[in-house]
């Protein structure tokens, strides 16, 4: 086969090579460098947006933290003040459940009193009782005659009343 | 990766007649097509050139087949390191004026040094034609120009009585001699790659049948000596002297074009340009 010069410089051989530089400029920018540079702009603006969401996230989380921490204070105090006031209903009801308890005692105690009083008399005015019966059973056998009960038992009572009286008194 | 390289290498040999010897040929010629002021010859380096042209075209999109914002493919790695590289060059030695050069340059690097590793595979490297490497050469000469004529066509011819009158045409030979001295350098680089190749290859075939010309048979006409030895060689003519001259072609481009071109100079007349379109607006109201 026929082959060129070593050294054979021809017109139409430059023009065809500085066309074929020209196409291989033209196919990088448009096959590699465009579409390179297409994704590199996307993955920016995918960064940049990863970005804003972070820091959005973030602002929200301090914005729920702020908040959550003014909540926590008030609760706090809130429960304080349940806490003091629950406290004094309590120490209330306490003093007024005790109050209650010792009048129910006082009342209870003066009853007792009183009842014992009254025993005390109803035993007294029995004792007096028999006693007059006592003594008027043995004034009759004594003087073996019917006396008037009912004049005796006046002298009696009277008698005893002295006595009871000095009892009392004593 | 080198079994290629060593097939190509034993076919070429066995290919090449013994008795061929020294010759030193351009590339062949498949047909001739006629056209005005001489006939335009299609040999090797044109189709070489084509054929690389449309393995490139096939190599970007293979590249950027899939790449992704998140990139999860090692070749979007390997692509995005390259442009990323090419940019970073082109914006430290030319400026940001010149950042849409990248594209042109990346051009210019993977042409030239694709074009000349395809000795690597025993193909014809189309930079080692003059002709192919002059039309690049012509297109840099071309842009340089331009960017010079951008500053005004008479800034441009005062370009040339710069710093004294008496070199213009010292100025003059030195515009034209860009092109040509960056042509035939890197012409030159790569053939004599060639050339030293064919002589090597040359010498060890006659050293071989020298030596070893005594076996019997056929035995005795196999270049032996030829099997390893060119490869060594090959491995500085054929990729480190292709891949420099592709670094060289394309630091030479970008330093002629940025300063070819004065950013100070260009703003200050556009700035002119515009107060003279004002005062033009004002004068006509």
């Amino acid at each position: 086969m026929q082959t060129s010069e070593i050294i054979s410089v021809n017109i139409w051989q430059i023009i065809i090579s500085l066309c074929n530089l020209l196409i291989i400029f033209v196919i990088l920018k448009k096959l590699l460098f465009k579409p390179i540079q297409k994704m590199l702009d996307k993955r920016k603006n995918m960064i940049d947006e990863q970005y804003d969401k972070a820091q959005k996230a973030q602002d929200d989380a301090e914005a729920a933290k702020a908040e959550w921490d003014d909540k926590m204070s008030t609760a706090d105090a809130e429960a304080k003040g349940i806490i003091d006031s629950a406290n004094k209903r309590a120490e209330k009801i306490n003093e007024k459940a005790a109050l209650e308890a010792r009048e129910k005692a006082d009342a209870i105690v003066r009853q007792a009193q009183v009842d014992a009083d009254l025993e005390r008399k109803k035993a007294v005015d029995d004792i007096k009782k028999e006693i007059v019966d006592v003594s008027s059973c043995l004034a009759e056998k004594i003087i073996e005659r019917e006396i008037d009960v009912d004049d005796h038992r006046k002298l009696i009572d009277s008698f005893i009343d002295k006595i009871g009286e000095d009892d009392d008194n004593q | 990766m080198l079994l290629p390289i060593v097939a190509a290498m034993v076919l070429k040999v066995i290919f090449t007649p013994a008795s061929q010897g020294v010759e030193i040929t351009g590339a062949l010629i498949y047909f001739t097509i006629p056209m005005p002021f001489m006939d335009l010859p299609i040999g090797e380096s044109q189709v070489n050139s084509w054929l690389l042209i449309i393995s490139i075209i096939f190599l970007c999109l293979f590249m950027t087949h899939g790449i992704k914002e998140r990139p999860n493919l090692k070749r979007q790695y390997v692509i995005e390191w390259a442009v990323d590289k090419v940019k970073a060059m082109v914006g430290e030695s030319m400026g940001e004026y010149f950042a849409g050069f990248a594209s042109f340059i990346a051009g210019i690097m993977v042409l030239s040094a694709f074009s000349s590793l395809m000795s690597l595979v025993g193909l014809f490297p189309p930079t080692s034609d003059i002709n192919v490497v002059a039309g690049w050469a012509i297109l840099v000469f071309f842009i340089i120009t331009y960017y010079k004529m951008k500053c005004g066509p008479v800034n441009y011819l005062k370009g040339f009585t710069k710093p004294v009158a008496l070199l213009l045409p010292i100025n003059i030979i030195s515009e034209f001699a860009t092109p040509v001295s960056m042509a035939f350098r890197h012409y030159g680089n790569i053939l004599s790659g060639t050339v030293i190749s064919v002589l090597l290859g040359a010498a060890l075939r006659t050293l071989s049948a020298k030596i070893l010309g005594w076996l019997p048979g056929f035995l005795g006409d196999i270049p032996y000596l030829q099997v390893g030895i060119p490869a060594v060689l090959s491995l500085y003519f054929d990729v480190f002297s292709s891949l420099l001259q592709a670094y060289i072609f394309a630091m030479l481009t970008m330093m002629y074009v940025s300063s070819a071109f004065d950013y100070d100079l260009y703003s200050q007349r556009q700035n002119d340009k515009q107060k003279k379109k004002q005062k033009k607006a004002a004068a006509n109201a």
